[in-house]
């Protein structure tokens, strides 16, 4: 279905030099906080705050990070708080990809009367703002004995990206034509195993897709992580760089880099790993919305 | 789609079962919060409410405080201003990027791909806080190039002090992190621009902005209606960013959005009443500044 | 397809398994019960002897020391302690305490108000923790603050110790003209707690309670004059403006600043650095309690801390038995040994702090400690950071009066609200 663009290249050369100017200057704004929160994670807090930045790790040294990792900021932990981000992080992203995929069949491969209320209400429910829900939300989670548990937070982020996942699955599985499964059914397939051995692989880019954002919104998750997981055990890591910076306030910025080089790295690596599919994905469903 | 929905059985319960893993989650925690919070703007509800005092009916009370408050409309104004001024700068600079990456060859395709990778994945919490620290007042790397280049003395300048240029960065980090989102989106949805209608409206002599303004942004309508509402909502309901930022520095009275704003009146005031009544009220905000799009949304469902 | 599955094997696992983690069992039962300490004040030698008699007395139950950040407390307070997770006992700001104390957050504690101290305990933080004559929350620790400075910088400029609010003033510009880059008196600009003094030094007060009624009372005269004190020490500074006064001793200790008014216990970080070496300040470190108007000791500001048991708490014998610790004479021995001011006033005298001089200075600036308007409502005034904004203001330069009497209208609107 998709095809390659090969790009109409400019054919003057003055204009591909600008062009391929501008893409450097694009580059460098984008990498330099990037690259400067790295290089910053590995000087010594002694270069940091000399008058002069160094603008290469060359006092090079991987000191911050053990002080990161090994010393608590208070008594929030780096390792278990990076054990809880993976797994609300993973179990948010499995469970999103299943039950948006359930619920973008039902809502493209069916006719039912209050389907349009219900896509509305999936976009109605994106501006609802979050931190005005905060406390009833904390008060069904402790209802339900669910505070300080991973499962908690996971339910509450499945909350938060299920309308936005749906809504964008959706689209995808109108994409592809429902012919596909009937030939199957024809073939002696059931319903649901058509659905599984026919859409489900012709989706993977858009399951792509809605994981990254899943992904994303979880693992940077910062308000709910903070008042659903108040024992130390299980802080998030967004919290517990907030606790970092707090405690230090703008004294050690070599740690605190340290710190949020830890907790990018892992994104950036999924970003990486996942890259070409994403675009192939987002290609996918951004013309058919 | 009408096709084949007629050969289904009118009273298909398959639907309501595919429905019910997410309707759940949602139906719990975010329906049922959402009436909470609506009937909460109708009552007196603060600290002694919630350590288990019997709350009282006020009616509009909330609302018309709400809407009385000076505050609460310079907030409102702010807010409204950042997310106009971020969506477009967004919008403009993503579409610009995406259309860019189109025209480069490979290598510096890749260049540009791995930047907007970088900023794409850096968490916001991070974010602001390796901008903070970009700009920090003492040792930030900003005024140290601004000392170097302009000649006059930038050390020790404070950039987050002045509501204005407290704005000015957390533009920059907002703006920063949502470019890649649609630089790649558009980028992706020019990649399913047929090239035969494109080759043949050059042969036909369209100049490149005809071409683009007539083939390629029709194409695009789709993708950038949904980028556009999105954007809207996420830079609407900022939080993370302008949080993060307060604690670097700044004052926090004359830089609170309307996110950071009902977080604290909900819980750092504790009157939930009010915060329920400003959240039903952006709410109804951000679905008339979308409800246009939402209708032409509903429009393309329909057909 | 099967990568996936198996992450999904094991994220479901691994919630099956987080779900069983609730403790349950009733009262009498050994526990564990769950403390909330704020910010890195309480020393670590304390939180071992609290654990340590704790689970010696209660044999079977244990004790978790759960450290929380100044910042947003009165936010995660007020989720927390609603919950039925709610921890057992929590620390609490002194001038926050009136917003939980007034909701019903806190348990009675005039059970065993005797076994805690009684009448020894600090009375303007009972007083604090105390609605409607019941004992709610009982004082903690109240901190004292200590003017530090660099002697060789002062030697430099040819100032002396400040006899009189006036000169310490005067000495802050003196020293910014005679050497650059130096700060006279290092002022974050958000600090109120420092502010507060030359408030009531000059006869001004924050609020005063009238006919029912709060009164701000930023904009009285007096204040005013205060104020224009400040907004002068303020500009001897080269602190960022809008910062804040945590860990204000990394810049002082190096010699960016001749004069530093900090919690005596920020001693230890001033001679030496966070690897324990020793600093600038190590050699030249001297120290005075803030001097007053008239001479003698300035009233400053009590900070301090009240401590509490939740309402909600699980296992409220079991917290009252860790209270009794945190209120025997060793532990509050051990805080007065760091240099905190203890809650029992008997054991004032035991502040031994790193000298005796130190100590003598701690124990003035105690006695003549004040506190913020005793009004359940003040928590709000300080979670709208009203006061941090205010002084921003100030240090940048802006018009005192006005901001002062906006400032008053603010205050007012939220303890008459």
């Amino acid at each position: 279905m998709r095809r390659e663009l090969t790009p109409t290249q400019p054919r003057s050369r003055p204009v591909r030099v600008l062009l391929n100017v501008i893409a450097v200057v694009v580059f460098v704004a984008s990498a330099f906080p990037v690259y400067w929160m790295i290089n910053s994670a590995f000087l010594p807090n002694s270069a940091i705050r000399e008058q002069t930045p160094h603008f290469f790790p060359d006092q090079f040294t991987v000191d911050n990070f053990v002080k990161v990792v090994t010393q608590p900021s208070g008594t929030i932990e780096f390792l278990p708080a990076l054990g809880t981000s993976l797994l609300v992080t993973l179990s948010t992203v499995v469970l999103a990809a299943v039950f948006a995929f359930f619920a973008a069949l039902a809502l493209s491969r069916f006719r039912f009367r209050s389907k349009k209320t219900l896509i509305v209400g999936l976009l109605v429910a994106q501006m609802i703002p979050a931190e005005a829900m905060i406390v009833s939300i904390f008060r069904v989670l402790d209802g339900w004995q669910l505070l300080n548990s991973i499962v908690g937070l996971t339910l509450v982020y499945l909350a938060v990206v299920l309308p936005f996942t749906i809504w964008t699955l959706r689209g995808f599985v109108a994409g592809i034509p429902v012919e596909l499964e009937e030939a199957a059914m024809v073939d002696g397939c059931s319903r649901f195993g058509a659905f599984f051995r026919v859409t489900l692989p012709l989706l993977w880019p858009g399951l792509t897709a809605t994981g990254v954002f899943a992904f994303i919104q979880a693992w940077n998750e910062f308000l709910f992580a903070l008042v659903i997981m108040q024992k130390p055990e299980v802080r998030t890591l967004p919290v517990w760089l907030r606790a970092f910076v707090q405690a230090t306030q703008a004294t050690d910025w070599a740690a605190i880099m340290a710190g949020s080089t830890l907790i990018a790295v892992p994104v950036i690596v999924f970003f990486l790993l996942v890259q070409g599919r994403m675009v192939g994905g987002m290609a996918a469903g951004a013309v058919k919305g | 789609m009408s096709q084949t929905a007629r050969v289904r059985r009118r009273r298909d319960l398959t639907p309501l079962f595919l429905l019910i893993p997410a309707g759940v989650v949602l139906l719990a925690l975010t329906a049922w919060p959402l009436i909470q919070l609506v009937v909460t703007s109708f009552l007196e509800f603060g600290r002694a409410q919630i350590f288990g005092a019997p709350p009282v009916f006020v009616g509009l009370d909330n609302y018309a405080d709400v809407l009385t408050d000076a505050e609460f409309w310079q907030v409102l104004g702010r807010s409204v201003a950042f997310c106009l001024v971020n969506v477009l700068l967004t919008m403009l600079l993503g579409i610009a990027i995406g259309v860019l990456m189109t025209k480069l060859g490979g290598g510096f395709k890749l260049l540009v791909s791995v930047g907007l990778l970088l900023a794409w994945a850096m968490p916001p919490v991070t974010a602001s806080v390796v901008w903070g620290w970009i700009f920090d007042t003492d040792r930030g790397v900003v005024n140290y190039l601004l000392t170097q280049i302009t000649g006059a003395d930038f050390s020790g300048h404070s950039w987050l002090i002045d509501p204005l240029s407290f704005f000015f960065v957390a533009t920059i980090i907002v703006t920063w992190q949502a470019i890649p989102f649609v630089a790649f989106t558009v980028f992706a949805g020019l990649t399913q621009v047929p090239n035969e209608v494109l080759e043949a409206a050059e042969i036909d002599g369209a100049t490149g902005w005809q071409r683009f303004r007539l083939i390629v942004l029709p194409y695009l309508r789709g993708v950038l209606v949904i980028l556009l509402i999105l954007q809207i909502i996420w830079d609407m309901r900022v939080f993370s960013q302008i949080y993060a930022l307060q604690t670097v520095g700044g004052i926090a009275a004359e830089t609170n959005t309307i996110g950071v704003y009902i977080f604290k009146v909900s819980i750092g005031a504790g009157d939930l009443g009010a915060g329920g009544a400003i959240s039903v009220l952006l709410v109804i905000l951000m679905l008339a500044l979308s409800g246009y799009y939402i209708r032409s949304l509903l429009k393309q469902e329909e057909s | 397809m099967r990568k996936l599955a198996l992450a999904a094997a094991v994220a479901a696992s691994a919630i099956v398994l987080a779900g069983c983690s609730t403790p349950s069992g009733g009262d009498g039962e050994p526990a564990e019960i769950r403390v909330w300490l704020v910010g890195a004040d309480t020393p670590q030698d304390a939180r071992d002897y609290l654990i340590e008699t704790f689970e010696e007395e209660n044999p079977g139950s244990t004790l978790v020391i759960e450290e929380q950040q100044w910042t947003g407390l009165v936010d995660t307070l007020t989720t927390a302690l609603s919950s039925s997770d709610s921890p057992d006992i929590v620390e609490v700001g002194n001038t926050q305490a009136p917003a939980f104390t007034s909701v019903g957050a806190f348990r009675d504690l005039s059970g065993i108000y005797e076994d805690l101290g009684g009448d020894d305990l600090l009375p303007g933080f009972v007083e604090a923790g105390s609605y409607e004559g019941t004992l709610y929350a009982a004082p903690y620790y109240s901190g004292a603050r200590v003017v530090f400075y660099n002697t060789a910088q002062y030697a430099q400029a040819g100032v002396e110790v400040p006899a009189t609010l006036d000169e310490y003033v005067a000495n802050a510009g003196t020293i910014a003209e005679a050497l650059p880059g130096v700060s006279g008196v290092y002022w974050p600009g958000q600090d109120w707690y420092n502010a507060l003094p030359f408030i009531w030094e000059n006869g001004g007060e924050v609020a005063v309670f009238d006919g029912g009624e709060w009164d701000a009372q930023f904009s009285s005269p007096e204040s005013l004059a205060g104020l224009e004190q400040v907004a002068e020490v303020a500009a001897s500074s080269t602190a960022p403006k809008d910062g804040d006064e945590t860990d204000v001793w990394v810049p002082f200790r190096e010699q960016q600043g001749a004069t530093l008014s900090a919690p005596s216990w920020a001693y230890w970080s001033i001679i030496a650095d966070a690897d324990q070496a020793p600093t600038a300040l190590t050699d030249t470190l001297g120290y005075y309690a803030l001097p007053g108007k008239d001479g003698g000791a300035a009233q400053v500001f009590a900070g301090g801390s009240n401590i509490a048991i939740s309402a909600k708490s699980a296992h409220p014998e079991l917290a009252e038995s860790a209270l009794k610790i945190i209120f025997s004479d060793e532990y509050q021995g051990i805080l007065a040994a760091n240099g905190l001011v203890p809650a029992k006033t008997s054991l004032g005298g035991d502040v031994a702090a790193a000298t005796p001089e130190l100590a003598a200075i701690i124990a003035d600036a105690a006695a003549n400690a004040k506190l913020t308007p005793a009004s359940p409502k003040w928590a709000d005034v300080e979670a709208a950071r009203l006061l941090q904004d205010f002084f921003v203001k100030i240090a940048t330069g802006g018009d005192i009066e006005e901001l002062a009497t906006q400032l008053d209208l603010d205050i007012e609107d939220i303890l008459n609200g």
